[in-house]
């Protein structure tokens, strides 16, 4: 903790779902319907959100508006994980594509696949998130 | 029969999906407040009667999401509007995800008249005060250094482990892991203890949480060691002393981690509601309805599913 104030940060999901699945009031009357069988997709949300990586590999997102900068600081990584499809793809898109561009100026002699996989990315989402993994190994 | 577990997307009769409940004051403009962004999309305003008042929204359904993500936004959506329902009115009653009133504006009103009493009573009571979070964890390998190195009898087990044959080495090495094995229990449970000490001044209430179900990959090796979860209800000027117990007790080498959040709604300390035996009050006000099918949220449906005892897998 860097100060001693509570934090509410992309790992207090957790105790989002387990307050809202376990706790709270409960009402009992007649008038009142209340939902059983999310708690067992609740279930599989806590095990999707072991980590915030795995939650990004289930494809899960933040509602909108969510400052996702500062969900990526919280969670101590600097760039959204690679080669993902889903509703994150786009921002990761972008990164990887300008991380790539960096990568191409600074080492022009290196193969040409750099280019051809750059010049992909920048045309459909889906090549890029397969050319996203090729990004990671170099 | 009393709160029907329905499946998701059931459709309901002119139904209000229930936040919160909260107390307003006279010169609060209650029926002015709205917060948009609601579980699926909807907008929640204010249902007041006799001094408090229920967030709710408009729904001709339960709440349906569709997969892990839908489930996620939702939950989001709700805390979002409970926090601003806390904000606006100070420390709410938070209600269970996926609770829907049928019969309107008018239905709720009669439950908070009802139940008035007793939500009064725990708005008074959890005034100012909020829930907080805490999980340390302590290295099992640190805390097993301590006690190797504090511990004598274990310094002459070791001792005679050396010099002995290898029939006796054998009976001698049991004797120490024993031992060892006991004291480091020993160690976590009076850090455990000292802690729980040290913050007691500072909440109202600490409740023991448990192991978080989290793990499909901790099955095999246990990641953070032996560990404290506890919720507390304290007073929200006790967030920084209660940072700075925590802070004390991250210097420590032998803590792996330290993770505390909020301030929430106290979720974990909510009343129970319509319950003459859980609440006590004992006030005796409870809906007519509403004793003898108790065990029906949820529980009847799914018994490993709303348990929160039974989630350490």
């Amino acid at each position: 903790m860097s100060s001693p104030g509570p934090t509410r940060t992309s790992d207090s999901l957790a105790d989002v779902v387990e307050m809202l699945l376990d706790k709270g009031i409960v009402i009992n009357a007649d008038i009142v319907v209340s939902v059983g069988e999310t708690e067992l997709l609740g279930i599989e949300l806590r095990a999707a959100i072991a980590s915030f990586e795995t939650a990004a590999q289930y494809g899960l997102q933040f509602p909108e508006g969510t400052d996702m900068r500062r969900v990526e600081a919280a969670s101590g990584r600097e760039a959204l994980p690679e080669g993902e499809d889903g509703p994150l793809a786009p921002i990761i898109d972008a990164s990887s594509t300008d991380v790539e561009a960096e990568t191409t100026k600074e080492h022009e002699e290196d193969d040409e696949d750099t280019e051809t996989e750059a010049d992909d990315s920048s045309e459909t989402p889906e090549a890029t998130a397969e050319s996203g993994g090729g990004d990671v190994d170099r | 029969m009393s709160a029907p577990t329905a499946e998701p997307g059931t459709n309901v009769d002119d139904g209000r999906y229930v936040y919160c409940v909260v107390g307003v004051n006279e010169d609060d403009d209650e029926s002015e407040w709205r917060e948009s962004n609601g579980v699926d999309g909807a907008e929640a305003y204010l249902v007041a009667a006799d001094g408090v008042g229920a967030v709710v929204h408009r729904c001709e359904a339960t709440p349906n999401p569709s997969d892990l993500s839908a489930v996620k936004q939702s939950l989001l959506r709700h805390q979002h509007v409970v926090d601003a329902a806390g904000e606006a009115f100070g420390t709410p009653l938070p209600l269970r995800f996926g609770t829907v009133v049928e019969g309107g504006d008018a239905s709720v009103e009669r439950w908070l008249a009802e139940t008035v009493e007793t939500q009064r009573q725990y708005l008074n009571a959890f005034s100012g005060k909020w829930e907080y979070r805490i999980e340390v964890g302590w290295d099992e390998d640190a805390l097993t250094e301590t006690v190797q190195a504090s511990d004598e009898k274990l310094g002459e087990l070791a001792e005679t482990l050396e010099s002995s044959s290898e029939g006796t080495s054998f009976l001698v090495q049991k004797q120490y892991d024993k031992r060892l094995s006991e004291l480091v229990y020993a160690e976590r449970e009076e850090r455990v203890a000292a802690l729980a000490e040290r913050l007691d001044p500072l909440v109202d209430e600490m409740e023991e949480l448990g192991r978080p179900s989290v793990s499909l990959d901790d099955a095999g090796d246990s990641e953070g060691g032996p560990s404290f979860r506890v919720a507390v209800l304290a007073p929200e000027e006790n967030e920084i002393p209660i940072g700075d117990v925590l802070d004390d007790v991250e210097a420590d080498p032998a803590t792996t981690e330290v993770q505390y959040t909020g301030p929430w709604p106290p979720y974990t300390f909510a009343p129970s509601l319509d319950d003459e035996e859980g609440t006590d009050d004992g006030d005796g006000r409870t809906t007519d309805a509403g004793d003898e099918a108790r065990t029906t949220d949820g529980d009847a449906e799914a018994p490993d599913a709303g348990n929160a005892g039974g989630r350490s897998r």
